[in-house]
């Protein structure tokens, strides 16, 4: 069979790929660190190590994973194509590589310069990729809760790195600025205007696709995202009046929102007719898990402060929603994406349908569910050496293999890809 | 006569392969019906650039009804 049909709106392959195979060797720095500087490093939320393996996750790990995604998944998702891909990605990718590497040496060794240097780095990266992607989501015809939440959770991301560019300059240059109270205002937008906001959006159109579920409810999609940008405008409101109570009746229904996701994930997940287990669903239960988990505790810790006074619960709050949140969903969705980018290009190069290999083929699932349970090992040790810090160094070594792992087969389907790919043309010079 | 795909049980690229072989043996007249739980905007680039024409509709279960035609000429 030749379907001989063309695949033209999608960009070239390299332009997601670019991103997705530097990710997880940034994750495995961060286990090499943590594996480095031992249990002191996860004392509080403060330590330089602590802010270092934070940046090293948020900026290495999830931002260069989602920026890659997003390249890909606009055309796919709402139909329509970013301003010359390929182009944005070579100057998109290596700004926020070096910017990442220079951040994360500002904070470990505290250099202001450094912490100065990033700034235009960032802004120029984000700022560029930002504008991109806002001209193309607004400029499809596509209506879905998919296309604006992508819009809300670029908003998102605009408003995370501009207030992570001004806690930058306050420390860099000691401004009189409350540093405080903007890195919670700057945590909450990158992870809840911004990560939360794209997987959410992500999630209403692959969770269906890929793990073979009932779509999300209507009415949850047309309220989460809405309820999600007013609920954080509202949590900024403490950079002006800083009251414990207010705080918490804005926490309350945020915790409440989120674990709504994770819950009706979890119910799509449990409900669906044909059972799959691959690692994506694995690891978006993972996720989802540690979305009520730190609900959970965070609910906890505004209602019981005297839990909340010792500063390893804000750590414990962190490694829940980087490791268990983002690091499991991002994993989980680079695994469905990449087999099926091989199989897109492949075909898109005019085999017979026939000739082309088995999606399941591209990554091993043993490789990958192997991945996922070191996966959740690191993830139970992280959070167990918050209270047993001589467990730290074992947790750094855990969550740096598994890192590596997850390179290693991202890597391997890369490398099936090109042998895919040159069988392919060698057979097309001899018809 | 309708060809019907019931994509909503199967992995990616599954639905689409189907699509694709099915699109091959379609005639005038004939047509595909896809269901679907998210809009297939790949497949739809793929229609538009080579000659066939479609209609959508969704289900009050959410399901997407996605019916492919040839154009004639």
């Amino acid at each position: 069979m030749q379907p001989n049909l063309s695949f033209d709106q999608a960009p070239a392959i390299s332009v997601p790929y670019r991103f997705f195979l530097v990710a997880p060797w940034f994750g495995m720095m961060a286990g090499i660190l943590l594996a480095w500087s031992g249990g002191e490093a996860l004392a509080s939320r403060w330590t330089p190590e602590a802010l270092a393996l934070t940046h090293l996750i948020a900026l290495g790990f999830m931002l260069q994973a989602m920026c890659g995604a997003l390249l890909q998944f606009i055309p796919v998702a709402v139909g329509c194509n970013v301003w010359r891909p390929q182009l944005v990605a070579n100057i998109v990718q290596p700004l926020l590589l070096i910017g990442t590497l220079l951040l994360v040496a500002g904070l470990l060794f505290s250099r202001p310069s450094l912490l100065s240097a990033t700034v235009p780095l960032f802004l120029l990266a984000t700022g560029g990729f930002v504008v991109v992607v806002a001209l193309a989501l607004w400029r499809t015809p596509a209506t879905s809760m998919t296309l604006w939440a992508l819009r809300m959770a670029i908003g998102g991301l605009a408003i995370t790195v501009l207030l992570g560019s001004l806690l930058a300059e306050a420390l860099a240059r000691s401004l009189p600025l409350p540093i405080l109270d903007l890195t919670d205002v700057h945590l909450a937008w990158g992870l809840g205007g911004w990560a939360l906001m794209m997987l959410a959006g992500v999630s209403y159109y692959v969770v269906p696709m890929f793990q073979l579920t009932r779509p999300y409810p209507p009415w949850f999609t047309r309220w989460f995202g809405p309820l999600l940008f007013l609920l954080l405008l509202a949590w900024s409101s403490r950079l002006y009046f800083d009251d414990q109570r207010w705080s918490t009746v804005i926490a309350l229904p945020l915790l409440l929102i989120l674990s709504a996701y994770a819950g009706i994930t979890l119910w799509l997940q449990y409900t669906r007719r044909r059972k799959i287990h691959d690692a994506t669903s694995l690891f978006f239960r993972v996720a989802m898990v540690s979305i009520l988990a730190f609900a959970i505790s965070s609910a906890a810790f505004f209602l019981l402060p005297e839990i909340s006074a010792d500063p390893r619960s804000a750590v414990w709050l962190g490694v829940l929603v980087f490791a268990g949140v983002f690091v499991s969903a991002i994993s989980g969705m680079i695994y469905k994406i990449v087999p099926f980018l091989n199989w897109l290009h492949l075909q898109r190069l005019g085999a017979p349908l026939s000739a082309m290999p088995n999606m399941n083929k591209m990554i091993p699932a043993e490789a990958m569910t192997g991945q996922l349970r070191l996966h959740v090992l690191a993830v139970v040790l992280l959070l167990a050496a918050i209270w047993q810090p001589g467990l730290a160094r074992l947790a750094g070594v855990a969550l740096a293999a598994s890192f590596a792992w997850m390179g290693w087969n991202l890597a391997g389907a890369v490398n099936r890809y090109q042998k895919f790919r040159d069988q392919i043309r060698e057979a097309a010079l001899h018809r | 006569m309708t060809t019907v795909i019931d994509g909503r049980e199967m992995q990616p690229p599954e639905p689409l392969q189907r699509i694709l072989e099915a699109l091959d043996t379609l005639v005038e007249g004939d047509d595909v019906l896809l269901l679907s739980y998210c809009q297939p905007h790949p497949l739809f680039n793929i229609l538009r650039n080579n000659g066939y024409a479609w209609s959508e509709d969704v289900r009050a279960d959410g399901t997407r009804e996605t019916r492919i035609r040839k154009v004639s000429g």
